[in-house]
């Protein structure tokens, strides 16, 4: 594989921000009070299998967007899974897997954020998808880069 | 206690079965850390404890047929406060994968095959996938800021080449856009392929390696002869 070299998410939105290649306009979520997840696979497993765990970065781009946001409760290595990981959003297995969500969205509300952003699909198939059952209907879910691209100043 | 009232289930125990696998599941101490980190514990009377455990009594068909190793989401969070460094994720996707493909629950194994045959998860056709990009790509071109925006696809030399998680094809077409209106205002020189875009590789959930190497392969083979030196894989 060292014949290519691969870009995460994470590394290419810093590189663009960093870079001057685009510009990005806080107030667009100015009064929104927003959180973080992070999912298993870019965090603690990233780190158990490739030595390197996405802890900051994605913290880091979400600064560049937003100026009020705050921490979930554990988070980092400690971060409480959403319940959609391993497949379990295609095993059938749905009861089980709303029950999980309860603890990622009792988290969430003990934050008070209004909106979620995560880089997964999963975790935001997930947490958009129990959000309702569970009682927070009004959660807004976004991926990291629809934030960024929300928070895009154009030219023209 | 009582005696087991099945003598063959004591000749079934095999403490070798799994000597060969890396983890080291022999110095489980039992102290409930990874039941404590876990958030399936409690359900379906499933303790990460009892799993380690029957791995270390060789109970291989018990786990195989067993519904725990599918609940569990594999978070990882078990392994990450284990004092022994045991690895137990990394366990219950062998032992997913050790079970009949035909058996394997929900869409997961319905998806790979499609995938082995028409390279989606979807078998959405080539004129098909085309077509919904190009759709989504006409409706950013009318947002304010990015008249002049195009798709490319297959673009040889291209800097990156991003693959595409199948549920922005199927039915979440807007969140195809945002990424790719990052690109265009970056002014960045990407491409999307026409053949091997699935960017979902479901054989990390069902323990599958050949599946998993079949689908890199493939967008290897597309970098090869796109000549592209860049992946994102942003699923």
């Amino acid at each position: 594989m060292e014949r290519f070299g691969t870009f995460t998410i994470f590394d290419i939105l810093i590189k663009y921000i960093k870079e001057g290649r685009i510009r990005l306009d806080k107030s667009r979520y100015a009064g929104r009070r927003v959180t973080y997840h992070e999912p298993c696979n870019y965090a603690r497993k990233s780190e158990a299998t490739f030595g390197y765990g996405y802890y900051e970065e994605p913290r880091w781009i979400l600064s560049q967007c937003v100026d009020d946001w705050v921490e979930l409760q554990p988070n980092r290595r400690d971060q409480i899974c959403c319940g959609g990981g391993g497949g379990t959003l295609l095993t059938g297995y749905n009861e089980e897997r709303i029950r999980y969500g309860e603890r990622k969205i009792r988290q969430i509300r003990q934050s008070g954020a209004d909106l979620t952003i995560v880089p997964c699909h999963s975790c935001h198939g997930q947490i958009k998808g129990v959000k309702d059952e569970l009682g927070m209907p009004d959660l807004e879910v976004k991926y990291l880069w629809e934030l960024v691209a929300d928070c895009l100043v154009m030219e023209e | 206690m009582s005696r087991t009232s099945d003598p063959a289930a004591l000749e079934r125990l095999d403490i070798d079965r799994f000597v060969d696998w890396p983890a080291p599941y022999q110095y489980c101490l039992t102290c409930g850390l990874c039941a404590g980190a876990c958030p399936v514990a409690g359900i379906d009377d499933f303790d990460p404890r009892k799993f380690v455990r029957m791995v270390s009594m060789g109970m291989e068909e018990e786990l195989v047929e067993a519904r725990w190793p599918w609940i569990c989401t594999m978070c990882g969070r078990c392994d990450s406060v284990c004092p022994m460094e045991i690895g137990i994720s990394g366990m219950v996707r062998n032992i997913r994968g050790m079970r009949e493909r035909d058996k394997v629950p929900g869409g997961l194994q319905k998806g790979l095959e499609q995938v082995e045959k028409t390279g989606n998860v979807l078998g959405l056709p080539k004129e098909d996938f085309i077509f919904i990009v190009e759709d989504v790509a006409e409706e950013i071109a009318e947002e304010p800021g990015f008249s002049g925006f195009k798709v490319p696809i297959d673009k040889e030399g291209a800097f990156i080449l991003s693959t595409i998680h199948n549920k922005l094809i199927n039915t979440q077409n807007e969140d195809l856009k945002h990424l790719w209106k990052i690109f265009y205002a970056a002014k960045e020189d990407w491409t999307i392929t026409s053949d091997y875009w699935e960017g979902v590789n479901w054989g990390l959930f069902t323990g599958d390696d050949r599946a998993m190497r079949m689908m890199v392969e493939r967008i290897i083979l597309q970098m090869d002869t796109l000549k592209i030196e860049n992946l994102l894989w942003p699923e």
